[in-house]
């Protein structure tokens, strides 16, 4: 009887213990700074598990390049999504994905336009010492303008690529969090791309 | 010939619903009683764990509040003031001083933690001695510091999977600009050390700037040593305050020892509720019964089969409420558990609520025994019907 309560019990917990997303710590003043022409926002939540299950995770791995694992990207992870608008129409989206780096999570936060084209790149959380060179201007707006296509030509395990995103210049020679940043980057384009569908 | 006991079974059953809410009233009692019973049995047994998996039984701190000491060795946290690290010589010279470890607690404030920041602990310890103190911890991947001066880091289970952080990785030490190499992943111990990051005391003393500082040490004495007299002979070291693994745990036994006392007052609030209910509930089934107990008799019943009859029927009840608590306190001892959680000021990591064999069985001897008491008064006042009185009348007066 107890062992019966114990495992209901754990499968009501299970979500809320396994709920590990990647919000804006500022929504108001955030979405302001990276759509500056907003009016409004509107949140929801997705989840690979929901949205396709094991399939969806399956095509978003093979695009991605590489396998998910730890405890940010499990398949019933959830997703904040910030659709954002100016007046009643939608200009973009901003969506954040946890990604391992070497000195713990980065927050890797994307401002989308309605084209799925990066607007903005902002890094809500890097612990590293050279944290703000990655969160230079310098760095993050050499996304400005890219989109997934772009990514799919970088691959993640080899953190090597061609094209657009071969240019782009990494602030710390040699620097591992780079490719962490990168993987993210684009990640974070899939999930939206499948997200948004 | 029919049994007192089938007489007294049948005569529930003709009043179910009646039967049933007593029932109810009593397991709903005997549940309370045995959780909060099995409360105080697994506080007790968690709070003892606690203590002894700090691996020492005696902490000198530098001189300040004793609930700070407490909270410093069983939640961890900044220490707030700090003793020469030539007490341990002091220490060392003392015979009933078995092993001891120097300690070093710092806190810094990380802005990249959480939505406003929040202060991360670095614990300092001694490679030489921490491990052998703490025996239980072992490693999920990679070992202790290589050097006793090492930048090195080994962190808990959680401190790991919450920030994926694997051997090899690195912890920046925020405003010191200084970055920790993990060596080791400690195994889940279900302790605070799970969220802990361990450095080598004497690199946490140069990155802070604290040189021949510590705030704590960490002592285990001999088996047969007197602790109390061993405690009155730290004193004598300069400001320095002793705090025993006894101290700590009466203390906290006070803090929650108002929340205990009020519980037990509501389980025997509870009972008397029960006791009174089941007393109605017979003496009203007397009532009702009155010329059929009037008949019984003058077909031959003694006054004192009329008692057991009555008797057993509340002790009947008493049994299957009992029975029906304590299977309800041990399948929902989790959410009485999670709930006491909430409630109380500090809980231990263990289990909170322990029910095992010999606390259900205690707990329906006590209830049987609120039975036997209860049933005391209607079966005397049912022993005392007179047949002819009781056959002219269809109700009795009690």
């Amino acid at each position: 009887m107890k062992q019966l309560l114990i495992i209901a019990l754990c499968l009501l917990l299970t979500p809320l213990v396994a709920a590990v997303g990647c919000d804006l710590n500022d929504p108001d003043g955030d979405i302001r700074r990276l759509f500056p022409e907003s009016t409004g926002y509107k949140t929801s939540y997705r989840s690979i598990q929901r949205e396709g299950g094991r399939a969806l995770l399956n095509t978003i791995e093979n695009r991605l390049g590489d396998r998910f694992s730890g405890l940010y990207e499990t398949i019933d992870n959830p997703y904040t999504i910030y659709d954002v608008f100016s007046g009643t129409r939608k200009i973009g989206v901003i969506h954040g994905v946890n990604q391992k780096g070497r000195t713990g999570g980065i927050q890797i936060f994307l401002a989308l336009d309605n084209n799925g084209i990066i607007k903005k790149l902002y890094l809500q959380r890097i612990s590293s010492r050279n944290n703000r060179l990655y969160r230079a201007e310098s760095f993050t707006n050499q996304f400005i303008g890219l989109k997934l296509e772009d990514f799919d030509r970088w691959n993640v395990a080899r953190a090597t690529g061609t094209g657009k995103v071969a240019a782009i210049r990494n602030p710390v020679a040699n620097d591992p969090d780079f490719a962490a940043i990168m993987r993210g980057i684009k990640k974070n384009l899939i999930l939206m791309k499948h997200f948004s569908q | 010939m029919i049994s007192i006991t089938k007489i007294a079974s049948k005569s529930l059953l003709r009043k179910r619903l009646r039967s049933i809410l007593t029932l109810l009233g009593i397991a709903i009692s005997s549940w309370v009683l045995i959780s909060l019973l099995g409360f105080n049995q697994g506080y007790e047994r968690s709070l003892d764990d606690d203590i002894d998996n700090l691996g020492f039984q005696v902490l000198l701190t530098a001189k300040g509040c004793p609930y700070e000491a407490a909270t410093l060795m069983l939640q961890g946290g900044a220490g707030l003031r700090y003793m020469p690290d030539t007490v341990i010589d002091s220490l060392r010279s003392m015979p009933e001083v078995q092993n001891l470890t120097p300690m070093l607690m710092q806190a810094v404030f990380d802005p990249m933690v959480g939505e406003n920041g929040t202060v991360v602990a670095y614990s300092g310890v001694d490679p030489a001695t921490f491990p052998k103190m703490k025996s239980y911890l072992q490693f999920e991947k990679g070992t202790w510091f290589s050097d006793p001066t090492a930048t090195e880091a080994v962190i808990g289970y959680e401190a790991a999977e919450l920030e994926q952080r694997e051997v090899g990785d690195l912890i920046l030490v925020p405003e010191k600009n200084v970055e920790l190499t993990i060596v080791g992943i400690l195994k889940r111990s279900g302790t605070q050390d799970d969220g802990t990051i361990f450095v080598p005391y004497l690199a946490l003393q140069s990155i802070f700037e604290v040189q021949g500082k510590l705030t704590s040490v960490g002592i285990q004495v001999g088996k047969d040593v007197d602790v109390t007299a061993f405690e009155d002979k730290l004193y004598e070291l300069p400001d320095v305050q002793v705090v025993s693994m006894a101290q700590v745990k009466s203390t906290i036994s006070n803090l929650v020892g108002t929340a205990r006392v009020m519980v037990m007052s509501i389980a025997l609030i509870a009972i008397l509720i029960a006791m009174v209910g089941v007393v109605n509930t017979i003496l009203m089934s007397v009532f009702e019964r009155y010329q059929e107990i009037g008949i019984m008799k003058s077909m031959g019943a003694t006054a004192g089969h009329i008692f057991r009859l009555i008797w057993t029927e509340t002790v009947v009840l008493c049994l299957i409420g009992g029975l029906l608590g304590a299977a309800m306190a041990y399948g929902l001892a989790a959410v009485t558990e999670s709930l006491i959680r909430y409630l109380l000021p500090y809980s231990p990591k263990g289990s909170l609520v322990y029910i095992d064999g010999m606390l259900m069985l205690k707990s329906i001897g006590i209830i049987i025994g609120i039975g036997v008491v209860s049933g005391l008064y209607p079966a005397w006042r049912a022993a005392r019907i007179k047949p002819i009185e009781a056959i002219k009348k269809s109700e009795g007066e009690l």
